[in-house]
């Protein structure tokens, strides 16, 4: 047990070589390699409950493993969670068999490739969340790269070549300056205690005793500059989001679905563990212009997607608007508004990722995601419809569901902050909840509701029981988290105010004044 | 351990156990030329096989040198000398020469060409960048260039019949000869200025650097040194000296190309980084007005601009090619850029550790790039067929499911000479980066992340190419000999090893040959 955290990163990759393997026999066929995959994604799954059980409340890693790795650089193979990177893990393999299960029909070219880059997706996701030390993170961060460069690349839509670059080459760029002050870090360290280090947990002690004070202005802040490029693009916070719709809209179902439910909280969870974990008081010093940025994001998101006559698009801005949420929530430092953040990241994965399936299953039956295609669809496909207004409702943050509870949280952190004009900031953010309703409840108006007015959707298949069995473990997922988010916050709360204290306690400068009340 | 002629020997210090990887190179490479000649003209694996066989010993007796040598660790009056700088490099080279012999040997069957030559070709090659490797005086750097080079340009024109061929080897010859002459003037100049009071000038860096601040006349120096400098820069193909890489690294046979991008560079950075950070070493803080501290800071500031131009230029220029050789060719240009980057922090380094860690990045570095270089020219040579038809991007369209192999393995190496994460060019890259950190060049190592950014660009092109676009035209998947699929095997393990696993190389090459303390 205690290798359960390398044990759940290798998994999906022997999953991979088995399903490569398996390929390389003479008389493979190719229906063969989804169920190698489900197989290898459910155990995967079944193995991460059992990090449920091994990590408490306090803010303590669990399950950690450290052995040296590249000596000469002084890079260790450090992995553990915490309640937060629990969470994120679970999302990861909760989404993985549900991804692969919504690709059983709709992909039908170079099975074994398909298969084998969503396995080896798994699992440098999942190496993201746990990974503990810094050079180890920006591998598995990178390596994500690659598998989903090939996903929307091979399995795309039309545009799926640019598309794939743009988001290649974004990602790219901001994970490069990161290397940068990562490796920066490392000297700091060194030049303060003889050798460096790139742990996680030995650079945030270090810096939350006081014992390393890291160079403040310039060099905090272009640290700080250089993971906070790197995860704002990958988040994505306006203005550098313009990777999001191009990607989303391009990727097959289920490369959205990860993108939106687990790559773009990458994102987050950096912000989340490195930039407020590693330089609190650049954090404390930036957050009103983070907030800002947060706020026209939940705006503008919002209103694009009003606009967009492609379903797939319109899903895709409004994940701007909601991460725009999460950012808004972290820089709150607030205890609410954090939680809160942490809570709309899960919320997000589950609502999110399930208006892609929703998007996916209807593409698969007309081949078109155009609003005014459809209407009516509820006449034919009845229970594709309701689990479609449910999942919708759920995006918007209807009460007792899970929406809800993570952006009032946050709303309720952003307003108790010691922000200045904090009232006004909540304000404009609460738009962003209204803006939600109106586009859409209005989507769903013109797809679902309404006479049929083209008969090509007269026919149309309602959802079968691979497609349900898909879909209702996310509803039952978002019912519960909306009426009993309990164990979730329980488990978030000791790491969330462990930063909290650190952030409130790091040594405010004269700059920092001005933002306090 | 006297193993031929002992140290008692009538002539002074000479120690031929210390040259012995380069003598058994030159024996074997002799061996071949004999049973080419006197050989039944068939037998082009007897001839590959000796030469492959004679790499491996010259590449043992340097392990045991580095490993459990006992002797002295310099040789004929300091002119070999025997530290992890030399060694590293030599099985640097030693390993380029092998991956070279293993893809060229059905190459050279194909295209009928005469095998013994091409071997004792690529062996004398090889001798020549050991000596560059191993030569600490300026002469026998000088000899192993020339050994080189002349090799290399025979390889270059080796098919005599393609006009191509014949383009690549005359613009070799001719640029190459022109920096050789620059090279050669700057040696007999620094020979000048190191004359001091009673004693006539050196060649022996060591002596140079004992010398450098009573040199009695600085400017001589400064301009045998600047003259040293284009020498190697054109050498190891860094801008502003690089015009002749394109065309030559397109025009020559793809293993010839294969060849020129690892090693040459890699023996070509030996010496440059012989006869710079030994030769000019950091003696005291810039700013004195001490000759040897401004020679210092001049040439360490030179090649901080040199890199910049080299990863800029490269990248750039890369992006816009449409030839795949080609665009390995400025890639290589980048490279060049890159590693320079690692050498600007061992110039600038005044802490012999800090140093040696920056020296052993550079070797890393050209190391990985060795192996994830010949790795995609193998499958660019074989994606290309007989006479190097197809090289150009539109070959290479939709190939990704028809050849599932040789596109994975091409994605691979695109990715690690991009830089990914798990691959042998993330660490290399890594190492150089860190390296100059650790001197406080932020600016150059943000320059160089900037650049890697920008080279995304032209390697994810042939990986869109390969997976992401339709073929229209037929293909008919490339047989794969199993020689080239052994050097296939060999560089993506080595990618994986190198990426994955970096510690013990890291380790072996910052690790000090046993005995360094001289017995004279």
């Amino acid at each position: 047990m205690s290798h359960l955290l390398t044990i759940l990163i290798l998994l999906p990759v022997a999953g991979g070589l088995v399903t490569v393997g398996y390929g390389m026999l003479p008389n493979r066929r190719e229906e063969n390699f989804k169920w190698i995959a489900l197989v290898f994604s459910l155990a995967t799954f079944a193995l991460s409950l059992l990090l449920l059980r091994g990590t408490g409340s306090g803010p303590e890693f669990r399950f950690e493993e450290s052995v040296q790795w590249i000596g000469a650089i002084g890079s260790r193979y450090h992995v553990g969670v915490d309640g937060v990177s629990l969470w994120l893990v679970l999302l990861t393999t909760l989404l993985m068999p549900i991804a692969i299960l919504s690709s059983w029909t709709s992909v039908t070219k170079q099975q074994l490739a398909y298969y084998l880059f969503l396995l080896l997706l798994a699992s440098a996701m999942i190496g993201v969340f746990v990974s503990l030390d810094l050079l180890l993170f920006y591998l598995f961060f990178e390596a994500s790269l690659v598998p989903m460069f090939f996903l929307i690349g091979i399995w795309g839509g039309e545009r799926r070549i640019y598309a794939a670059v743009k988001f290649f080459i974004y990602t790219a760029v901001g994970s490069l300056l990161m290397l940068v002050a990562i490796i920066g870090l490392y000297f700091i360290y060194a030049n303060k205690f003889g050798a460096g280090t790139f742990d996680y947990v030995v650079l945030r002690e270090a810096i939350a005793n006081g014992t390393l004070a890291i160079p403040a202005s310039p060099t905090e802040f272009l640290l700080f500059l250089a993971f906070a490029i790197a995860f704002f693009i990958k988040v994505p916070l306006w203005p550098l989001h313009t990777w999001l719709p191009d990607a989303h809209t391009e990727a097959p179902t289920a490369g959205s679905v990860i993108l939106a439910g687990v790559l773009l909280k990458m994102g987050t969870y950096g912000l989340l563990r490195f930039n407020i974990g590693l330089f609190p008081t650049a954090s404390r010093a930036w957050a009103p212009y983070i907030v800002i940025l947060a706020i026209i994001g939940i705006i503008y998101g919002a209103l694009v997607a009003m606009v967009q006559p492609d379903v797939k698009r319109l899903v895709a801005y409004s994940s701007v608007s909601h991460m725009g949420f999460v950012v808004l929530g972290l820089f709150s430092f607030t205890d609410y508004g954090m939680q809160g953040a942490v809570y709309q990241m899960l919320n997000h994965g589950v609502s999110t990722g399930a208006l892609f399936l929703f998007v996916g299953m209807i593409y698969e039956r007309r081949h078109t995601r155009m609003i005014g295609e459809f209407g009516g669809l509820s006449t034919p496909m009845p229970w594709f419809s309701t689990l479609f207004v449910i999942a919708s409702l759920s995006s918007i943050g209807l009460p007792f569901l899970n929406g809800f509870v993570g952006e009032f949280l946050i709303m309720l952190g952003t307003w108790t902050s010691a922000l200045s004009h904090a009232w006004l900031a909540t304000m404009f953010a609460g738009t962003g909840v209204i803006w939600a309703a109106v586009y859409m409840l209005w989507m769903l108006q013109r797809v679902l509701f309404g006479k049929v007015t083209n008969p090509k959707n007269e026919a149309l298949q309602d959802l079968n029981v691979r497609e349900l069995g898909l879909l209702v473990p996310l509803l039952l997922l978002m019912l519960f988290m909306g009426v009993y988010p309990r164990p979730f916050l329980d488990r978030t709360r000791g790491p969330v105010e462990a930063l909290l204290q650190q952030v409130q306690g790091s040594n405010a400068g004269g700059s920092i004044a001005s933002i306090e009340k | 351990m006297d193993l031929f002629f002992a140290q008692h020997s009538l002539l002074p210090d000479i120690n031929f156990s210390l040259i012995m990887p380069e003598l058994i190179v030159c024996v074997v490479a002799v061996i071949v030329m004999l049973l080419d000649a006197f050989g039944r003209s068939t037998q082009r694996w007897i001839t590959g096989g000796t030469a492959l066989f004679g790499l491996l010993m010259a590449a043992a007796s340097t392990i045991f040198l580095w490993k459990s040598w006992p002797g002295p660790n310099e040789a004929f009056n300091g002119m070999i000398v025997l530290d992890e700088l030399g060694l590293g490099f030599t099985l640097v080279v030693l390993l380029v020469a092998a991956l070279t012999l293993l893809i060229s040997i059905v190459w050279v069957e194909r295209e009928s060409l005469p095998a013994g030559e091409f071997h004792s070709l690529l062996l004398f090659a090889t001798a020549g960048m050991m000596l560059m490797a191993s030569g600490n005086d300026l002469v026998i750097i000088f000899l192993g260039l020339e050994i080189l080079s002349i090799a290399t340009y025979v390889m270059a024109g080796f098919r005599r019949t393609d006009v191509r061929a014949n383009e690549s080897s005359l613009k070799y010859f001719i640029l190459g000869s022109f920096s050789s002459a620059f090279l050669l003037y700057g040696i007999a100049l620094t020979y000048g200025a190191t004359a001091i009071a009673g004693m006539p000038g050196t060649t022996n860096i060591t002596q140079i650097a004992n010398r450098l601040s009573e040199a009695q006349y600085p400017p001589l120096l400064f301009a045998g040194a600047a003259m040293m400098l284009v020498g190697f820069g054109f050498k190891v193909a860094t801008a502003p000296f690089h015009v002749w890489t394109p065309d030559v690294y397109e025009g020559a046979p793809t293993p010839v190309t294969a060849f020129m991008a690892a090693g040459p560079k890699a023996a070509g950075f030996a010496s440059f980084l012989r006869v710079f950070v030994f030769g000019f070493p950091f003696l005291i803080a810039a700013g004195e007005r001490n000759t040897a501290a401004q020679l210092h800071g001049a040439w360490v500031d030179t090649l901080v601009v040199l890199a910049i131009l080299s990863m800029t230029i490269g990248n750039v220029a890369a992006i816009v090619q449409n030839n795949v050789k080609r665009m390995l060719a400025y890639s290589s240009i980048a490279h060049a850029g890159y590693a320079l980057v690692g050498f600007v922090a061992a110039g600038a380094a005044s802490d012999p550790v800090q140093r040696n860690a920056a020296i052993a990045s550079v070797t890393f570095y050209l190391l990985t790039y060795a192996v994830m270089n010949i790795g995609a020219f193998t499958v660019v040579q074989l994606i290309a067929r007989a006479g190097d038809r197809r090289t150009e991007f539109e070959d290479y369209n939709g190939i990704g499911f028809q050849s599932p192999v040789l596109a994975f393995a091409l994605t691979l190496f695109m990715l690690s000479l991009f830089g990914m994460p798990l691959t042998a060019g993330f660490v290399g890259k890594i190492m150089v980066f860190r390296a100059a950190i650790d001197q406080g060049y932020y600016a150059l190592v943000v320059i160089g992340v900037l650049n890697t950014a920008i080279s995304a660009y032209y390697y994810l092109r042939l990986i869109i190419l390969m997976f992401f676009r339709e073929r229209t035209t037929a293909w008919t998947a490339p047989p794969i000999p199993a020689s080239i699929a052994l050097a296939l095997v060999l560089t993506v393990l080595g990618v994986f090893y190198l990426g994955i696993f970096p510690g013990r190389v890291i380790n072996a090459l910052q690790t000090k040959p046993v005995i360094s303390v001289s017995q004279r």
